[in-house]
């Protein structure tokens, strides 16, 4: 049996339809190049790196393997801290302040989560990505243009019918269909309402009716029957996070390793309070007191500003009570592999069960 | 023939599609539509309106095919001679939602009917073999009217992991097309059971306007929660809730259920006047995420006979589903 949609195979050139979800913060150059040894699509998040540190990591993958390599950006848009709203925020964190010893009055270097900008086209016009994706709609038309201009396979994040429209009227090329169940944070641009958020199952088929690119659908999707169910929505490829979080090439930090571990699928929620964003993650102490959802965080990313002390406090105490545990709802599925040897096992199984069916 | 199941041959049905027990709104003439086209519908017994379904069953008397008939468990408990009145009308089966099936098992299956449990966790999945269960339905958060939180594409094979055979399970929550009853079956579901695809079909007793406006919905346009249910005085137990089209009613009140329930008198009975003078600005039109996939009021056979033809062309390789949704829309 072969794969019944090879658009994103062919457009890709990839020998399996899955990517690597470009989880910031938890991956970098290490897990990119294993599942590119596996046949899927490897992705390198800049969100949280500088366009130097980007350049290093893109070039590591280069050494390593041939494969393309999807290049991802968040393409928010940039806002000041209010200062107003991080004195207040700064308030309603103090009793932790305290709690861990430390002063709520101290000075921290604010968190930073730079959009793709002229320094970041920079890097996409040097070192030339196969693929370039975005998170929170597109950059503006000039940056777009450019990146276009380098030749980049453009892919951008829906979690609603009415953003795949605008994504493709944009230029989106390839569109990620992100359903309500998928971990870390919601690519939405158009709309704030967490409420009607459609999940995986109900959104991928009715983006695929909406428009013409191909559609990879992303979200609860980590396992083969997963993928084969995606394919018989209509979707041409699948983006998958969460069942990599504990290959030994992630980056996840061994507390919130034992903690994805032990997770269970009713164990994340969607959260703004670590970043000012909705994301979903496993639920943790301020998420569950302060959260999941408060209307007084300051806008992303300076919520996680005034979190960062907090977090370093009780990580050093063995707790994660103030990390991002960013994970979907298929995060029990995830597996202890090594992240080539995950990628082909998934697609093996995807392809037995589409098999299977159709005889 | 991909499509035949332990479900088909144990309904005695030719295909794996169930349609709803829509609380009064999957009335006979529904049921009887799906039966006819080879699938298998469920009386809405809902609540428990006994002269309605007295009224219904009735009808059902002279039905050539098998069919259901389905309740609210929690709320049935409470009239349970209902179940008799079910009972007497012999239907192949009973679905049971929301609520311990244990007391109602054995008399269900001393009828000689099988019991169809639907479910939302493992939790109730235990329960309900225990009460001996003999198909289960796993519901997924996007399913309109009553459910809980997870998705379909997490409880589907959830449910199928923990019946490890035992039962047939049948998915819900999200689906509407052929594309929805192939991606069940490669989750290991044994077939589908949809609400809001029959509900905008020509024989499901509701208001015109309110098929319309599943026609016209999004499935960014429905949410889940608590709003219309306070606004007909009903409390559900936990950890139940309603999914329902976006309206201006519930537009006002999401993120404002205390004040609601502060002032429920006078809305309940704002929201009952709305409701009799059709006006679903106010009142709910209950559909599920698949709103979005449907554009058109069919009669049932027709949805059945679409469902059944996509979902072979898919899963038998003739048909890419990217291609095919393009044909649907188009049709």
């Amino acid at each position: 049996m072969m794969w019944p949609d090879r658009r994103i195979i062919d457009l890709f050139k990839i020998e399996f339809p899955i990517l690597l979800a470009p989880m910031a913060g938890a991956i970098d150059a290490e897990i990119a190049i294993a599942v590119a040894e596996g046949g899927g699509l490897p992705s390198v998040p800049c969100a949280t790196i500088s366009p130097e540190k980007a350049r290093e990591q893109i070039k590591i993958v280069r050494q390593r393997v041939s494969s393309p390599i999807n290049l991802n950006f968040f393409c928010h848009k940039a806002v000041g801290a209010d200062p107003a709203r991080e004195q207040l925020w700064r308030q309603r964190l103090a009793p932790y302040y305290r709690e861990h010893g430390l002063d709520p009055a101290m000075t921290i270097n604010a968190a930073s989560r730079a959009p793709f900008d002229a320094a970041f086209c920079e890097v996409v016009e040097e070192l030339k990505p196969e693929i370039v994706s975005f998170h929170f709609g597109l950059p503006e038309p000039g940056l777009l243009k450019r990146v276009k201009a380098t030749g980049a396979i453009v892919m951008a994040c829906a979690t609603i019918v009415r953003e795949a429209i605008w994504l493709e009227e944009n230029g989106a090329d390839v569109i990620i269909a992100q359903g309500a169940e998928a971990g870390g944070h919601r690519g939405m641009f158009l709309t704030d309402n967490i409420a009607e958020q459609p999940g995986t199952f109900a959104l991928v088929p009715q983006v695929v009716d909406a428009v013409k690119v191909p559609v990879i659908a992303a979200g609860g999707i980590a396992d083969g029957r997963g993928i084969a169910a995606a394919f018989a929505l209509g979707a041409a490829g699948v983006q998958i996070g969460s069942a990599y979080l504990r290959c030994p090439e992630s980056k996840v930090i061994a507390l919130t390793r034992k903690m994805l571990a032990q997770a269970m699928d009713d164990s994340t929620v969607i959260t703004n309070v670590l970043t000012g964003r909705p994301a979903r993650g496993v639920v943790n102490r301020v998420m569950r007191e302060v959260g999941p959802i408060a209307p007084e965080v300051p806008g992303f990313p300076h919520s996680a500003t005034a979190l960062g002390p907090l977090r370093q406090a009780a990580e050093k105490l063995g707790k994660v009570d103030f990390t991002s545990l960013w994970a979907g709802q298929a995060v029990r599925l995830g597996r202890e592999m090594p992240a080539a040897e995950l990628t082909r096992a998934l697609a093996g199984a995807a392809l037995a069960r589409m098999s299977k069916l159709a005889s | 023939m991909p499509l035949e199941t332990k479900l088909t041959k144990m309904l005695g049905i030719r295909h794996p599609i169930l349609s709803a027990p829509m609380a009064t709104i999957a009335g006979a003439r529904l049921v009887e539509a799906v039966g006819e086209a080879g699938g298998f519908g469920i009386l809405g017994g809902g609540y428990g309106d006994k002269a309605w379904l007295e009224q219904e069953t009735a009808k059902l008397k002279s039905a050539t095919v098998p069919f259901g008939i389905g309740f609210i468990t929690w709320s049935m408990a409470k009239q349970p001679e209902l179940l008799d009145i079910a009972l007497a009308a012999k239907p192949r089966a009973i679905m049971l939602s929301f609520g311990d099936p244990k007391p109602f098992g054995p008399r269900i299956k001393a009828a000689g009917s099988l019991l169809i449990c639907q479910v939302q966790t493992e939790e109730m999945a235990k329960d309900a073999l225990d009460a001996g269960a003999d198909i289960l339905i796993a519901q997924g958060t996007e399913a309109g009217g009553h459910g809980a939180s997870r998705t379909t594409l997490d409880i589907v094979p959830a449910i199928v992991d923990f019946a490890a055979g035992r039962v047939p399970v049948v998915a819900a929550g999200g689906l509407a097309d052929g594309r929805g009853l192939a991606a069940m079956m490669m989750l290991g579901a044994s077939g589908v059971l949809l609400g809001t695809r029959f509900y905008a079909s020509v024989e499901c007793e509701v208001e015109e306007e309110a098929k319309q406006r599943i026609c016209a919905a999004t499935g960014g346009n429905t949410a889940r929660g608590v709003v219309f249910d306070l606004s007909r005085s009903i409390f559900w137990p936990a950890p139940f809730t309603l999914r329902a089209l976006v309206n201006d009613h519930s537009r006002r009140w999401i993120g404002r259920e205390v004040e609601l329930m502060q002032n429920m008198a006078t809305v309940s009975a704002d929201y009952a006047a709305a409701k009799r003078a059709r006006n679903f600005d106010i009142a709910g039109v209950f559909a599920g995420e698949a709103a979005g996939l449907i554009h058109d009021i069919p009669p049932a056979a027709e949805i059945v006979g679409r469902i059944v033809t996509e979902a072979e062309q898919i899963m038998s390789g003739k048909q890419n589903s990217a291609v095919m949704s393009r044909t649907a829309v188009t049709r």
